[in-house]
């Protein structure tokens, strides 16, 4: 039972009154000499102990006047589950509007069928109440019942993945500062994918859709191999992802080129050769024939494409010569002194540590002069590259430490245990270990060739990355990207800081006004999985959650804080044992 | 208040209250007081059985039966005289009574006296009354033991025997009836009256038995029930723990709520009684000490009364 006016009760104290009151009348009486006793004792003996029954009755009744009277003034509220009432209560509706949300089943989206279950629960809310509403994006909104209607009312399908763990998490937060009796209503279609572990302090109801999902296929990835392409055209290898068994028809174009299509199935994977196209940043977009999920049907990415690097690699060493005379037989490459791998070029240098320690200081003094911010410093501590999209971990057995000349230390594009490795000022790249066996390992790597085109082609040509997200989730960009371009609306960025795309396409990494990079910004590929989490799945992450079908979910709303009001039963009982107090009193002095 | 005949125009204390009549004086005076005004009121001689013969005469009186008259004794000295007879056998008469605690109680000091001081003066005034027709009257004083024993005699200055041992009188502790009564066949040994003087706070059915032995010993005997007026109506403060003053026996009631099951608890008891003595052919007086003492001595001196 719980109070509206809990400070009410301390009128029971009052209760006590008649409890004094009758001890106070047992102090022990005057004495009075009266030789009839014996008539009085016989008088009172069979009255006696109806007396006294009546005496205690009447306390009773007058101490539980008391009470109903100081309860009723409290606002007593008693648990009852089904009752429309409920006390002040917390409530986060976690809605999940994900990608999946937009599946249609039944002919129905489940979407609409979320948020008429939200609307419904929303529906029981009283203005005592504090509710919050939680969608894909993760931010717990407050408002109103009619506030939050409205927001559902303009709920669209995200194409952001919803983690329903964090989701419960986040919610059991918002709950942890509030006094009122929480609980978290968590609305889902209840992916296997979008499970995680979560351990509220609140109850958890959770409603999910009666019927099984759709069959479902979605484009997991598109990999455009290495960049920049060559303006000879390209492969796109296409990656289906979902439940569905049939094959799907893939359509990949590169910009307006016309589409080449072939056939796939959810697992397996579809090569396509694109078309040749001039220089430049191109989308390439991926499509799947309709099915009852739309926003993973498609997905985009964007290539560079241009022509290859012009690049002299003798300077550096052996390895890097067999390295780019593979590239430069696979079009990869081309003879020439754009790019000089191990000295300086005519538009961008790879340099590398001389050999003999001793050129160390004219090679700084030829780096200042240059105005790279970087210098080679002392023989630094063998390690292992730090994993990276450039090159996986590699064992670093002799390097230099990289030292930056200014204040900061922009431009660090990989690092061995934690220090600079390898850097960019410029259209100077430096790179701590010479491309030798005996500097490290990464010349008789398989990833080598991978890493001299990169260098070549990208990063020494200024084209810093090439990055995938979904919607939602944090990216770390380039340390030069000041400016991120989605369409015609740009966002002003720190360079280095963390970006959240919020919306599904390519957008343009920008340094000043130079185009540094992509971001490809697609839904998540486990939102393809429509399969839903089991009963057991649900018990062992969930052990606390009441699952329930979406219909029975929102008269489940405030069921934890559902309570009768008690205060009209209690002036009635009140007023009932008024009424027999004043009616026994008399009738037993009449008697 | 003093009460007046006004036939007489003198002052009657048998009709005073008996506060008022306590006040005038001792027990000797106020009871010859009390009984001049007693027989001034009667109509009638108070008792049958006067003597057939003639024993003396004496002053007429307002009430005597004017058969009695002696017409000779007016011719010659032109005074009216009654005849006084003796009877062949003088009645004896033999007053028990009770001295126990209880009796020495009154629920309200100021207004009435206690149970044993109006015993004191009614007995007073009924030996009296009964040695003036010249019966032997004795007393038993008992308390929870026979504490004295005065036979009955008929000579002049008994009474004033008698006065003295009541004058004389403390209550005592308990209250044993029944030995006492057993030592009235000593002194009694004719038929006679005898006359129960008591509270009756005491084992009713013992008492009744030695009662009724005396009945079937020829005796005519009398009760007189000695109440308080606050023994017949329960009063007292919002609560009190009422106790005994011979047994100790206490009980904490509220008058106020015990006030009509005590009445008909009284009722009861008294109805009691009553009836015991009624079966037994004993006769009974419920004796309230605020009642005038010629008004108590009329009631138990009618042929009714049974005395």
């Amino acid at each position: 039972m719980s109070f509206l006016h809990p400070w009410a009760l301390a009128g029971l104290l009052a209760a006590a009154v008649p409890i004094i009151l009758h001890l106070v009348q047992r102090r022990e009486p005057p004495t009075v000499t009266f030789p009839a006793v014996r008539y009085l004792i016989d008088a009172t003996r069979e009255h006696q102990r109806r007396l006294r029954v009546q005496h205690w009755l009447l306390l009773a009744i007058r101490t539980l006047l008391i009470v109903a009277l100081v309860l009723a003034a409290a606002g007593p509220l008693v648990a009852r589950p089904g009752v429309a009432s409920h006390a002040p209560a917390a409530l986060v509706l976690v809605l999940d509007n994900s990608a999946s949300s937009a599946a249609i089943a039944g002919g129905t989206r489940r979407l609409d069928e979320l948020v008429r279950a939200a609307d419904g629960a929303l529906a029981r809310a009283t203005p005592n109440d504090a509710l919050w509403l939680v969608t894909a994006d993760g931010v717990p909104r407050r408002g109103d019942a009619a506030a939050l209607r409205a927001m559902l009312s303009r709920l669209a399908p995200s194409a952001r993945r919803l983690d329903l763990g964090e989701a419960v998490a986040t919610a059991d937060r918002v709950l942890a500062g509030e006094s009122r009796p929480g609980e978290i209503l968590l609305l889902s279609d209840v992916q296997a994918s979008a499970l995680g572990p979560a351990a509220p302090s609140v109850p958890l109801t959770v409603g999910r859709p009666a019927g099984a999902p759709p069959a479902n296929a979605g484009i997991a990835a598109v990999d455009l191999g290495p960049q920049p392409w060559s303006v000879d055209g390209g492969r796109a290898t296409v990656t289906l992802a979902g439940d569905s068994g049939v094959q799907s028809a893939v359509t990949v174009r590169l910009g307006d080129r016309p589409p080449r299509e072939a056939l796939a199935t959810v697992g397996s994977a579809v090569t396509l050769a694109l078309p040749a196209a001039a220089p430049g940043w191109r989308v390439v977009e991926a499509a799947l024939t309709a099915d009852e999920l739309r926003l993973d049907d498609r997905r985009v990415a964007a290539v560079r494409v241009a022509p290859v690097a012009r690049a002299d690699c003798a300077p550096g060493g052996r390895y890097a010569v067999a390295a780019c005379d593979v590239l430069a037989g696979n079009g990869r490459l081309a003879p020439g002194g754009d790019v000089r791998l191990g000295g300086f070029g005519a538009s961008a240098s790879v340099v590398l540590p001389p050999e003999d320690a001793a050129a160390v200081g004219a090679l700084n003094r030829e780096l200042e002069r240059r105005g790279v911010s970087w210098r080679f410093g002392a023989l630094a501590p063998a390690g292992t590259s730090d994993s990276g999209a450039l090159l996986p971990p590699t064992r670093v057995a002799r390097r230099l430490r990289l030292e930056s000349a200014g204040s900061g230390r922009s431009g660090v594009l990989a690092s061995v245990g934690g220090e600079p490795w390898l850097v960019r000022s410029g259209p100077v790249l430096l790179l701590g270990s010479r491309l030798d066996p005996a500097w490290t390992d990464l010349p008789v790597t398989a990833g080598f060739m991978r890493f001299v085109d990169q260098v070549l082609n990208r990063l020494a040509r200024g084209e810093l990355s090439s990055l995938d997200a979904a919607p939602g989730d944090p990216v770390a960009l380039p340390d030069v990207v000041d400016e991120v371009a989605h369409g015609d609306r740009r966002v002003s960025v720190e360079g280095g800081a963390r970006y959240v795309a919020a919306d599904t396409g390519v957008q343009y990494l920008l340094s000043g006004r130079d185009t540094v990079g992509v971001l490809s910004v697609n839904p998540d590929p486990r939102e393809s999985r429509l399969e839903p989490a089991t009963d057991r799945q649900l018990r062992d992450l969930w052990p606390t959650a009441r699952v329930l079908d979406l219909e029975r979910a929102p008269a489940q709303a405030f069921a934890g804080a559902a309570r009768g009001d008690l205060t009209a039963p209690f002036l009635w009982l009140a007023l009932l044992l008024g009424l027999a107090e004043v009616g026994l009193a008399s009738w037993w002095k009449r008697a | 208040m003093l009460r007046t005949d006004v036939t007489q125009g003198r002052t009657r204390l048998d009709l005073l209250d008996p506060v008022d009549v306590a006040r005038l004086g001792g027990l000797e005076v106020t009871t010859e007081g009390v009984v001049e005004g007693f027989l001034t009121g009667l109509h009638r001689s108070p008792r049958r059985g006067f003597s057939v013969e003639f024993a003396e005469h004496r002053m007429y009186q307002p009430g005597d039966e004017l058969r009695y008259v002696d017409w000779k004794m007016l011719a010659r000295s032109d005074r009216l005289y009654v005849k006084q007879f003796e009877e062949e056998t003088n009645l004896r008469a033999m007053v028990v009574f009770d001295a126990s605690r209880s009796m020495a109680w009154s629920g309200s000091p100021e207004q009435t006296l206690t149970k044993l001081e109006y015993a004191q003066r009614l007995i007073a005034a009924f030996s009296l009354v009964l040695l003036r027709q010249r019966d032997a009257t004795g007393l038993i004083v008992f308390d929870e033991a026979v504490r004295s024993i005065t036979p009955p005699r008929a000579r002049p200055g008994h009474w004033r025997q008698i006065v003295e041992k009541l004058s004389g009188l403390q209550a005592g502790q308990g209250t044993a009836a029944e030995p006492a009564l057993r030592r009235v066949v000593d002194q009694l040994r004719r038929r006679g009256l005898v006359v129960f003087v008591s509270d009756l706070l005491l084992e009713r059915d013992l008492a009744v038995t030695a009662l009724r032995f005396l009945k079937h010993r020829g005796h005519q005997v009398v009760v007189l029930h000695v109440l308080d007026p606050a023994e017949v109506a329960l009063s007292g403060p919002a609560e009190a723990r009422f106790e005994d003053p011979e047994t100790g026996r206490s009980v904490v009631i509220r008058p106020r709520d015990w006030a009509s099951a005590y009445d008909e608890t009284v009722r009861g008891a008294i109805r009691d009684w009553r009836a015991a003595c009624r079966r037994a052919g004993i006769g009974y007086h419920r004796v309230v000490t605020d009642t005038p003492f010629g008004q108590t001595l009329r009631a138990i001196l009618s042929p009714r009364g049974g005395a």
